[in-house]
């Protein structure tokens, strides 16, 4: 009888180590996730050299780093961390590390980390003046200790690095005067040495979502355009653009569709923007709102005051999502995310009219397990998707001429 | 010595049994299936399913509401699940837990990488967005509220369930 308790309690005692056990084997699988190589990452962000070098910043085992290709992503240099420790990076869905390389080679880089428990994010940054030989003491974009994350760079004709991020300051002075504070502020800067400095931190727009990426760009010398999720009157979290007139003034919001997307909450769901040399914005964005639900595309012929009527993207039932849209010289190319139930795969539409008519979608790629966002990178003569991928590692794939 | 031994053992695992009866509940894995094991699992009871996350600024307001809505109706299942993406926090996902009164209920945490196919088994249409509330009723019926929900609602809701009963 004390036998048969005792049996009891032990097996009492497993019940809940099942959860646990199961858990733990999860942490000791991902325990290979913990090296910092490319093969490792999560997140993956590419950007072409004036030369032609493609470079790679990537997030793995709590770490950022660097690695350059000749051969178009087929082989890479050996890696350079840029962090000195494992930090606990903002691995938020929307989050990744940015780089841009200027001119003359040097790299610019930015990216989140968690600074705290209770989740507030830092925005740090750092950059390499010997080519990624080596990469300068990760520095805070701003001296503001309040939340920061989901940061963005672009780099104007000039050189200057212009930065964009979501930043929760302002909720302090609302919570002193008993004033309820939503989302968080559009902050930016810039840079004119290449990245080793930035300028004091600006408010571009209060009060928009604080869970999506950013989509920046620049429209002319000087004249960084940023889409962003806003929140307009009553809640909704529909998208905006916004012109800067330059790198030190901010323009006007406007309004890209009225999706009537009222939600309080984190849709983990930012947008695109390309400009093409003719001046035309092109944007894609996702929504869940009254007036239209799923991925989007419209573009604007008058610097972002008015866009076309949203085009719906992708099949619906197959839940499409990450949108990346980039103006190159043989087209304006989209691509996204779809999942069939076993597999993702990556949908490409191309527009040789300047976003008017667009390509049956086609899959350019797919992969059975998690993967990163796809994004589109262009060396000046041609554009390729860069997906990083679980099962199959990290890929660059030429988006062909003829769809 | 061997006996001493073994007694020793017997005695850490009956410390650790009466330890563990005390405790709270672990946070279980939401892996692939799991979703269909709840509805099994709950079939012919009210449930509220939440979605939720530990970066997610509308769920660390709307969290302690539930933990209250919880303790208020011991009829509706209330089951939890943090829907981060990995790599996630248990520690700080219970700790959340814990201080919205939350510690008993049923309590997942994503546990598979392949957060699409998760999300795919749960509902095609949801794209990640949290927090979500998916409100189960006796006869399965499902109505989603997507963002914060309105306590409200919800007691509408229970008091709909509890009243069919």
């Amino acid at each position: 009888m004390v036998r048969i308790g005792l049996l009891g309690i032990v097996a009492l005692a497993l019940l809940p180590g099942t959860a646990l056990a199961q858990m733990h084997g999860q942490h000791a699988s991902e325990a290979a996730c913990e090296e910092p190589t490319l093969r490792r990452a999560t997140k993956v962000t590419p950007a072409f050299g004036p030369d032609g070098t493609l470079w790679l910043v990537w997030m793995a085992g709590g770490q950022v780093s660097v690695a350059s290709s000749q051969d178009a992503g087929r082989s890479f240099s050996a890696p350079i961390q840029v962090t000195a420790k494992r930090l606990n990076l903002d691995w938020g869905p929307d989050a990744r590390p940015k780089i841009v390389v200027d001119r003359k080679g040097g790299i610019a880089l930015a990216f989140s980390i968690f600074r705290d428990e209770a989740f507030n994010g830092q925005v740090l940054y750092s950059r390499s003046g010997d080519g990624g030989k080596s990469f300068a003491e990760l520095k805070a974009i701003t001296a503001n200790n309040e939340s920061q994350r989901f940061e963005a760079l672009a780099l104007d004709q000039d050189g200057t690095i212009f930065a964009a991020w979501l930043d929760k300051r302002n909720r302090v002075p609302a919570k002193e005067a008993g004033q309820k504070y939503e989302g968080a502020g559009l902050f930016f800067a810039s840079s004119r040495d290449g990245g080793a400095t930035y300028t004091e931190a600006g408010l571009a727009r209060d009060n928009t979502c604080e869970c999506c990426r950013l989509g920046l760009t620049f429209v002319a010398p000087g004249r960084a355009a940023v889409i962003f999720r806003n929140i307009f009157d009553g809640g909704v979290r529909d998208h905006a653009v916004m012109t800067f007139t330059d790198v030190a003034t901010p323009g006007e919001v406007h309004r890209v569709s009225n999706d009537d997307w009222q939600i309080n909450a984190c849709p983990h769901h930012g947008p695109s923007l390309t400009v093409a040399p003719n001046g035309t914005y092109h944007v894609a964005w996702y929504t869940n709102g009254k007036a239209r639900k799923g991925l989007f595309y419209a573009h604007s012929r008058d610097e972002g005051r008015t866009f076309s009527a949203p085009m719906l993207l992708g099949q619906p039932g197959r839940n499409p999502t990450r949108p990346y849209v980039l103006a190159g010289v043989a087209g304006t190319v989209m691509v996204w995310k779809e999942f069939d139930g076993e597999k993702t795969s990556v949908q490409m539409t191309i527009s040789r009219d300047d976003g008017e008519t667009w390509s049956p979608p086609k899959t350019i790629s797919s992969t059975t397990d998690t993967s990163d966002h796809p994004l589109l990178v262009s060396n000046g003569r041609q554009t390729y998707l860069s997906w990083m991928t679980k099962a199959d590692g990290y890929r660059l794939t030429a988006i062909e001429d003829q769809p | 010595m061997r006996r001493r031994f073994a007694g020793i053992v017997g005695l850490g695992i009956l410390i650790a049994s009466v330890t563990m009866l005390g405790a709270a509940p672990a946070l279980k894995p939401f892996e692939r299936g799991t979703w269909q094991s709840v509805l099994k699992g709950h079939a012919g009871r009210p449930t509220l399913v939440h979605f939720w996350g530990v970066t997610c600024g509308p769920c660390k307001v709307e969290l302690p509401l539930l933990g209250q809505f919880a303790k208020d109706h011991p009829g509706i299942d209330v089951i939890t699940i943090s829907a981060d993406l990995v790599p996630n926090l248990p520690a700080a996902t219970q700790s959340m837990l814990d201080k919205a009164g939350l510690s008993s209920t049923e309590n997942f945490i994503f546990s598979d990488g392949f957060v699409e196919r998760l999300r795919f088994e749960i509902d095609p249409a949801w794209q990640g967005d949290i927090p979500r509330t998916m409100l189960i009723s006796r006869d399965g019926t499902i109505t989603t509220i997507e963002g914060s929900a309105e306590i409200a609602d919800l007691e509408k809701w229970s008091g709909q369930q509890l009243a069919t009963h």
